[in-house]
């Protein structure tokens, strides 16, 4: 991470919620491309939300929110339909509309992308596998495509680890970094405390910001328990805190 | 009774099968795609609702000497707002209310043929179609329908496949979703119209729903999905007018119940494979 970068992404007192009820309240922190952050919480805690306002599709109920660009935006894979007739190609080509032609057919130009953006998540061989067929976390990898394919500043992934096999996870957490190194801003929502280790910074959210900072300064242990509360088993008592968390995982 | 087998050039040579193969060729390419789009989207039951929702419509049209299509299209479009309104709002109606909302309907139209303006003959005709007594304008109706279908689905097929498959993923597409999904009800409530005048407001979704959901359990792509959407509400539509003239039965349910045995007949395959 480069400390010095200005930041591309810059949340300054933030309230969003529904209806006009706030769900989360209270956050502010900035990214400077090249970075990586980590967003840790329990469910219900705000990420899904803090991503919404990101994305541009919830408006701040409070505050101010600044994203360079349009970010790219993988939703939590459980969500999209195994049934569709949908190649990994054709999902990964969904990644070119932002580029303002959606109502033409899609360049060989785009296609090339589309299949370069493939090949970097590993599935350069799976193009014309139909995407329901692929395992979970090859599915989660051919979305992480689709938001390659937008060439974004910002790239926000909503608990992409959740239900992959080891390989494919291992492969999206070594894209973090390069993408960060690259002079992206990538964020991740997560609820594994142990995962978070390996980002620049971590933004711990339970319907308020907890936390920001460092993984050695925010990973304390009065800051999970208070992201986390009973759901919370601290395995080791020192500092940063080791620890896992118990949820029940509603979607 | 069962007569002979007719020839099936009696298709092509009989004036009034001509016009009606013609209709169903022009229905199959409109129903073919709008109703690829339909089951994508997973809106058998709006199509089925559009369809009859326009029954007291036209009804009171056709007794007053008003153009049934220009209300149907009214009463089919203003539900398709409506219930785009109500599901923007997060009010989308539940499946119930849409039910006694088509029951309503049904029995209004009813009441409004047999006691209101004594037109109780129509009834049949507007819930089942007339296939054999069409004529040039109806024609010209469907032709319009099946070239709105083609230039919507030529310019809205990208978008609504990102937003079908994916519609949290694609709010960060940059897409002009409400109005993509507006323009997609439209269409579907639109030329659901075009074919009440040949197979009637209750059976619209033997065109466009029924071929592209057998369609669905084989195709593996997007285009696939709509080539054989196509071609099936076409071959169902010949065969259906083929048995209808050889067992003298109303051409609208042959063609329906053709269509009802191929999807049995594709999903038998495809399950035993």
């Amino acid at each position: 991470m480069s400390g010095q970068a200005p930041a591309i992404v810059g949340v300054e007192g933030l309230a969003a919620g529904y209806d006009g009820r706030p769900v989360l309240t209270d956050v502010g922190f900035s990214l400077p491309g090249g970075s990586s952050l980590c967003v840790l919480g329990p469910n219900g805690g705000g990420k899904t939300t803090l991503f919404r306002v990101l994305t541009g599709e919830l408006a701040p109920l409070a505050g101010r929110v600044h994203v360079e660009g349009r970010p790219a935006y993988v939703a939590q894979t459980d969500r999209t339909r195994l049934d569709f007739p949908v190649s990994a190609l054709d999902v990964a080509l969904m990644g070119t509309l932002p580029g303002g032609r959606w109502w033409l057919p899609a360049r060989r130009s785009e296609r090339s992308a589309a299949q370069a953006a493939l090949e970097r998540v590993g599935l350069g061989a799976e193009a014309g596998e139909r995407f329901g067929k692929l395992s979970g976390g090859q599915r989660q990898r051919v979305l992480l495509a689709r938001a390659l394919v937008q060439d974004a500043a910002v790239l926000l992934l909503d608990e992409p680890l959740s239900g992959v096999d080891p390989v494919s996870g291992e492969l999206i957490a070594r894209l973090y970094v390069e993408l960060a190194e690259e002079g992206r801003a990538v964020l991740v929502s997560t609820h594994d405390v142990e995962s978070a280790r390996d980002f620049d910074l971590v933004l711990c959210l339970n319907r308020r910001q907890v936390t920001f900072g460092p993984p050695g300064a925010a990973l304390r242990r009065d800051a999970l328990e208070q992201t986390y509360g009973r759901e919370m088993i601290v395995l080791e008592g020192e500092q940063p805190a080791r620890a896992i968390t118990v949820q029940h995982h509603e979607h | 009774m069962i007569a002979g087998l007719p020839s099936p050039l009696d298709l092509v040579e009989l004036p009034f099968m001509r016009t009606a193969l013609a209709e169903l060729a022009l229905l199959a390419v409109a129903g073919g795609l709008v109703g690829a789009w339909i089951v994508l989207w997973r809106q058998a039951f709006f199509a089925h609702a559009a369809g009859t929702a326009t029954f007291p419509g036209l009804v009171a049209a056709d007794a007053s000497g008003v153009s049934p299509t220009l209300a149907g299209l009214a009463v089919a479009l203003g539900y398709a707002g409506g219930v785009e309104r109500a599901g923007r709002s997060g009010r989308a109606p539940s499946e119930a209310a849409t039910a006694l909302v088509l029951v309503a309907a049904l029995a209004v139209g009813v009441v409004l043929a047999s006691d209101v303006f004594e037109s109780g003959g129509s009834v049949d005709r507007l819930l089942f179609g007339s296939l054999l007594g069409l004529d040039g304008g109806d024609l010209a109706l469907s032709a319009a329908g099946a070239t709105l279908a083609a230039v919507a689905t030529v310019l809205l097929g990208r978008a609504w496949t990102a937003m079908a498959f994916d519609p949290e993923g694609a709010t960060g597409l940059a897409l002009p979703a409400a109005r993509a999904e507006l323009l997609l009800l439209g269409l579907i409530a639109a030329t659901v119209v075009t074919a009440i005048p040949a197979v009637g407001a209750l059976l619209v979704t033997a065109v466009f729903v029924v071929p592209a959901a057998a369609a669905r359990l084989v195709a593996a792509s997007v285009p696939t999905l709509i080539g054989w959407s196509v071609a099936l509400a076409a071959l169902e539509g010949a065969i259906g007018l083929y048995l209808a003239l050889w067992l003298d039965v109303p051409p609208g349910p042959a063609v329906a119940l053709t269509g009802a045995a191929a999807f049995a007949l594709v999903m038998a395959v495809t399950a035993a494979r």
